[in-house]
């Protein structure tokens, strides 16, 4: 798993490639904490190469989505999301609680 | 039938997925099945590392993978405390976001995404639980 993230003027932008699970969503979870913490809680999340996502991984970013709403207007919206992940956020009752984007300049121009 | 061992930590889910994936392509399942399978058994062993072990490196997780007639089935070993996912209820899936709470999610998706879910405990040979899925169902 690798991510890159890149600041734009109204948002940041976490692109995430290879597989989010039990392993791997702690290194995400750090990374999104620290970008909370710094005051940056508007974030969209391109899951365009994740080739795999875990409870773990959804829960991480379920968190990290609370702690963006808590005393702030900020939101995570996700963007490239595969059918079988949507699927699998579908069946864990996530896909209503995220704003999901067909691709990044639309999720990146949401705020 | 094909066996290997893993150890019970989660660097592993990663090698243990690829045997999965490619059991459940050569089994002949579609890619959204296949998806479904590795999902099921990632979580299994997730929650053998968190629960039945309580913790990482405490044991191996074996795996037997056997074709059968439609489907496929897979069964989970390993040594640690009895974890019988009976005892977890399913989550509210539907609950507010302030509120939703965190547990059972792995069970609940080893529940939808699987035809059979059956859990063993015995003392000396720890749990067993077994996943079957047939093709088309």
């Amino acid at each position: 798993m690798e991510f890159v993230i890149t600041e734009y003027k109204h948002c940041d932008l976490m692109e995430i490639s290879g597989r989010v699970d039990s392993y791997t969503s702690p290194k995400i979870k750090e990374a999104l904490e620290a970008l909370i913490a710094d005051g940056h809680c508007k974030i969209v999340l391109d899951l365009q190469a994740v080739t795999y996502l875990s409870s773990s991984g959804m829960l991480t970013f379920i968190n990290a989505l609370k702690h963006c709403q808590q005393g702030s207007q900020g939101k995570i919206v996700l963007s490239n999301v595969s059918p079988q992940i949507f699927t699998s956020l579908e069946l864990a009752g996530f896909h209503t609680l995220f704003e999901i984007y067909d691709d990044v300049v639309t999720a990146v121009g949401k705020f | 039938m094909t066996t290997r061992s893993f150890p019970a930590n989660f660097k592993s889910l990663s090698t243990i997925s690829d045997f999965i994936v490619t059991s459940s392509e050569k089994a002949g399942f579609t890619p959204d099945d296949v998806y479904a399978i590795q999902t099921a058994v990632d979580e299994a062993c997730s929650n053998i590392i968190d629960h039945a072990y309580g913790g990482e490196n405490l044991g191996e997780i074996q795996i037997q993978v056997t074709q059968v007639k439609n489907g496929i089935q897979i069964i989970l070993r390993d040594e640690g405390d009895p974890f019988d996912p009976d005892d977890v209820p399913d989550p509210d899936i539907t609950s507010p976001l302030e509120i939703r709470k965190e547990r059972g999610l792995g069970i609940f998706f080893m529940r939808k995404l699987m035809d059979r879910v059956i859990f063993e405990f015995s003392n000396k040979k720890g749990n067993t639980l077994t996943l079957i899925k047939y093709k088309g169902a």
